[in-house]
């Protein structure tokens, strides 16, 4: 008895010491998002921890440790807009970051913005999510659309017109299509084949690729899909320049096939881990001493999501007001892992987006954009 | 274009003999017991894990796992038969639904084993290539025709020449009169449906090492099989097969002149038009008092 009054006490002073402020966080624990939502969550954790290691938040003199409160929203909107919802009614959370999916993400703005509570998104990519007129919501990570516009640059300098397609059957693939044609113009778009979710044989497509003697071939898809197009397109003797998305410029997707398949692809790509610009550099060691693995666009992301919540508290000198946390992330300024980070009128932060390519030795090189250019084992 | 086409042939083939898997247990099971197996396409998908397993984990021989997943897989077909489809026997409506539920409990009890991502199966057969003129191909897509080819040879034999080959004609033919002579229709039950799901599994592992292993990876070819079966003639097993090579090398063929997105419509079509010409199918034959 006695024990448990002295545990109280204690627990009681060290309560008092230190205060704490719970961050909201929206992701994929379990459900087909699951994976990427590790590597969210991992860039969440190791920001938590750099931040309470360091003491916590200094805001208005007070220190203030951060405490994640995080909701499982498995892909699932119903179960994003129902998170949200407790977020800022019962947790009262004074801000909200993650998810990992656009039509999730969809369903939790609006709540943001009703309750006046700022949501920064670190993974989505669709465009349209930033095109609302949501005050309350920010984007950390390149949309599609900036995505597609550093690849079409890119591509634009190499000659490989005409460009063919194999897409998703679906609105991101057709989106991104769409969105490709329309800034390399519909003369050097080749052949544009649309597969459905669950579609494992490419043979077709191969055959039709061939027939169009496309110079290049861009994959809308992911990693599950792109390996095996990519397998096919290679065992049926296919030379053609095979163009790629975020998800195809990991270890993990190496491990999916071999690096003779890969060699020469090239893909656009959010945050090469390897590249050796100090910030990045130093993200991948602490990144790989906590997690045993090679770092991640999406924790990189998210890292910089959470640090950039911390900033606008030091900033507005409010752990609560949700309100005066969004106009300190209207006009925040952060030098963060992922690049500089500032976001405009629409709430949409502009960090860099590279074009790495697969080596023959399975590492990478950054082709784009100029300023990082480096050979193999940057990428 | 000559190339492409032929490339395309080759390509529908291949999942054309899929299919014909698919369709042969279908069609034994429908013609012995009058009943269409809807989860013959998960037991499809069970073989491909089944394999997988034993892949990985036990022997590592690709051959072996193909043998012993159709061993599995034709127990689990003894089990389902005696389980499910014998205590609904002359019930057609329930065994029908019984046969939906299947898909439910089998499809969700290999994502509480195995979870619900994709599993690569990698076996030397898909790493080695073959060139045929400027076209390659992987190994394993020609052995895919040559195994299904050989399959379909047993089978003929088997049902022509065997004692229970005959047994099983016999009953499809006339289950009473088959009675009367002396089978054991219900022993020719069991076996028709370790054939069948033998079969079923067969696919399922072949066609694991080319794609990947997943929940829904029998979806398509259960559906595939069934217009297979209905272009064939219900109940025709040279229907069967005949009717999945067709499904299988249309659809392939057919892309090369239309959007890809439309390959699932011009199968579907194709039966649709034969149907509309032969309401029998191919090799069906039309029995009085049969619509």
């Amino acid at each position: 008895m006695r024990f448990t009054i002295l545990l109280a006490a204690c627990l009681a002073a060290t309560a008092a010491a230190q205060d704490k402020v719970a961050v909201g966080v929206v992701t994929s624990l379990t459900g087909p998002m699951a994976p990427p939502g590790k590597f969210q969550m991992n860039g969440f954790n190791l920001a938590a921890e750099e931040i309470n290691g360091a003491g916590g938040i200094d805001v208005g003199g007070r220190k203030y440790l951060v405490e994640l409160k995080v909701y499982d929203t498995r892909a699932n909107p119903a179960e994003g807009a129902s998170a949200m919802q407790r977020l800022t009614t019962v947790d009262k959370v004074p801000v909200v970051l993650g998810e990992l999916h656009s039509g999730v993400a969809a369903a939790e703005a609006p709540v943001a913005q009703d309750y006046g509570v700022p949501l920064i998104l670190t993974v989505p990519t669709g465009p349209n999510l930033t095109e609302q007129g949501n005050r309350f919501l920010f984007r950390v990570n390149a949309s599609n659309d900036q995505l597609n516009l550093a690849l079409a640059d890119f591509v634009a300098g190499q000659g490989w017109a005409p460009l063919s397609f194999i897409a998703w059957n679906n609105d991101a693939g057709r989106g991104g299509v769409n969105g490709m044609k329309k800034l390399i113009g519909e003369a050097k778009t080749g052949y544009v084949g649309y597969f459905n979710v669950g579609d494992v044989d490419f043979s077709s497509h191969v055959s039709n690729i061939r027939a169009a003697n496309a110079r290049a071939v861009m994959l809308f898809m992911d990693e599950e899909p792109g390996s095996l197009a990519i397998k096919q397109i290679r065992d049926a003797g296919l030379k053609t320049q095979l163009i790629g998305t975020l998800a195809m410029g990991s270890d993990r997707f190496l491990k999916r096939l071999d690096a003779a398949r890969l060699e020469g692809m090239v893909q656009y790509n959010a945050f090469p881990p390897n590249a050796n610009t100090p910030r990045i550099r130093a993200f991948s060691e602490r990144y790989k001493k906590k997690f045993g693995e090679e770092a991640h666009g999406f924790a990189a992301q998210s890292y910089d999501g959470l640090m950039l919540a911390a900033a606008a508290m030091r900033k507005a000198g409010t752990v609560t007001d949700g309100k005066a946390l969004r106009e300190a992330l209207a006009s925040l300024e952060h030098d963060g892992v992922i690049g500089r980070i500032k976001f405009d009128a629409k709430g949409q932060a502009h960090p860099p987006v590279y074009v790495t390519q697969w080596c023959a030795n399975g590492t990478r090189r950054i082709l784009y954009p100029e300023a990082f250019k480096a050979d193999c084992g940057a990428g | 274009m000559a190339q492409a086409l032929l490339e395309q042939v080759i390509n529908g083939l291949m999942t054309g003999s899929v299919y014909v898997l698919v369709a042969l247990g279908m069609v034994l099971i429908y013609g012995v017991m009058h009943v269409l197996n809807f989860a013959h396409g998960v037991l499809f998908m069970l073989g491909g894990y089944v394999c997988h397993f034993f892949f990985t984990r036990v022997t590592g021989s690709y051959v072996l796992s193909l043998l012993l997943s159709m061993v599995v897989l034709a127990l689990v077909g003894l089990a389902v038969e005696r389980g499910v489809f014998r205590p609904l026997q002359g019930n057609l409506r329930n065994q029908v639904i019984a046969s939906l539920g299947l898909i439910l409990a089998i499809e969700n009890l290999v994502v509480a084993l195995w979870g619900p991502n994709a599993l690569q199966l990698r076996v030397a057969s898909t790493e080695t290539l073959v060139a045929l003129g400027e076209l390659r191909f992987p190994a394993h897509h020609l052995m895919i025709i040559g195994i299904t080819a050989v399959c379909v040879a047993l089978m003929f034999g088997f049902l022509k020449w065997s004692k229970l080959g005959t047994a099983i004609r016999a009953t499809s033919q006339d289950r009473n009169a088959a009675m009367v002579v002396g089978i054991p229709v219900e022993k020719v039950d069991m076996a028709t449906f370790c054939l069948g799901t033998a079969l079923a599994a067969l696919g399922g592992a072949l066609v694991g090492p080319l794609f990947l292993v997943f929940p829904q990876m029998g979806d398509a070819p259960m559906v595939k099989g069934l217009a297979g079966i209905l272009l064939g003639g219900m109940g025709s097993v040279p229907g069967a097969v005949v009717g999945g090579l067709i499904i299988g090398v249309t659809e392939s063929v057919s892309t090369l002149f239309l959007p890809t997105d439309y390959r699932d419509s011009v199968a579907f079509a194709v039966m649709v038009l034969i149907l509309l010409g032969r309401p029998q199918g191919l090799f069906g034959v039309r029995v009085r008092g049969e619509a």
